[in-house]
């Protein structure tokens, strides 16, 4: 180490202690940082229309809700109105007791009346669709998503076809 | 690191340059990989929702991801196309994958019209997709109401 000094008294080490304190305090951010957990909302879309299927046999849900947004945000549950997009609550909270309402009734989604071996919350219809108006930007329709399925909907349907 | 003490070349320090040199390159390998591991092109999708669910799979290279950062622009991945390639594509990403895997991730920005979005779930459905996951960043912290069981 020594750089030919006549006296060992010279020490000519750097501090590296603060440095090291830095770069592990770095290191541990990036580390924190990096796994951004990705989420997502799963969404049912219809599959492609068979233009010769004759949909008037097909007998309507009398369970199914569809929650509509109008064009000036106001939300509406199949035809009752619900509040506005800024403030899904009443919505939410509707749907929370409408399924509650479901599970005492034991009102289970089409085909699943007899299937005993799959849990009972699974099989309460829980379908919720979603029709929004074209022009309505998407950040909208996700924050009245994101109600839908804070209530328990489960799974939530984007109707895409004949919209405004 | 001589124990027997006494004389003055006894060395009683940590040599941790070797430590250092491996911090360094953890950390710039750290800075490389981030912007990387971010699948697609960067939208303002939606932020501070309550009830997402994770998905690991929104990360991984082989799954299906449209972006829309803006109206009438579509990336897959990384690349612009437009609807019409954007159908081939969907059809020949999910050609190799099992039917429980055939859902196409929308990573839509909040100012995009709802419109676009749906004139891109027409498209993937005509490919024989009925799923689809819309990306969304969780609020961190705990849901404030408690979600459902995810089937």
């Amino acid at each position: 180490m020594a750089m030919g000094g006549s006296a060992n008294r010279a020490v000519p080490y750097i501090n590296v202690t603060p440095l090291i304190d830095v770069l592990l305090v770095l290191l541990i951010i990036f580390m924190v940082v990096t796994p951004a957990r990705p989420s997502r909302f799963k969404a049912d879309i219809p599959t492609q229309r068979d233009p010769n299927e004759d949909v008037s046999k097909l007998k309507p849900n009398p369970l199914t809700l569809v929650v509509s947004i109008s064009t000036d945000l106001q939300l509406k549950l199949n035809s009752e109105a619900m509040g506005s997009v800024n403030d899904p609550s009443a919505l939410a909270a509707k749907l929370q007791m409408t399924f509650q309402q479901r599970k005492e009734q034991h009102a289970y989604k089409y085909g699943m009346e007899g299937a005993s071996n799959i849990p009972e919350d699974q099989r309460i219809e829980k379908t919720v669709f979603v029709k929004a108006p074209r022009a309505l930007k998407y950040g909208e329709v996700v924050k009245v998503i994101d109600a839908i399925k804070g209530a328990g909907a489960n799974p939530i349907g984007l109707q895409v076809d004949d919209l405004p | 690191m001589g124990m027997q003490g006494g004389t003055d070349h006894l060395q009683s320090e940590i040599n941790v340059t070797p430590m250092v040199d491996i911090m360094l390159v953890l950390l710039i390998i750290f800075m490389v990989v981030t912007p990387f591991l971010q699948q697609g092109i960067t939208v303002a999708f939606p932020r501070d929702l309550r009830n997402p669910d994770e998905d690991q799979a929104i990360n991984k290279e082989s799954s299906v991801i449209i972006s829309v950062p803006r109206d009438g622009e579509y990336y897959m991945g990384k690349k612009k196309v437009n609807l019409e390639d954007l159908k081939s594509a969907v059809e020949k990403a999910l050609s190799t994958k099992k039917e429980e895997d055939k859902i196409v991730y929308i990573k839509s920005g909040i100012d995009v019209s709802y419109g676009d979005v749906v004139k891109v779930i027409n498209a993937v459905r005509e490919k024989g997709v009925d799923r689809i996951g819309l990306v969304a960043d969780k609020k961190k912290g705990k849901a404030a109401q408690p979600a459902a069981p995810a089937t």
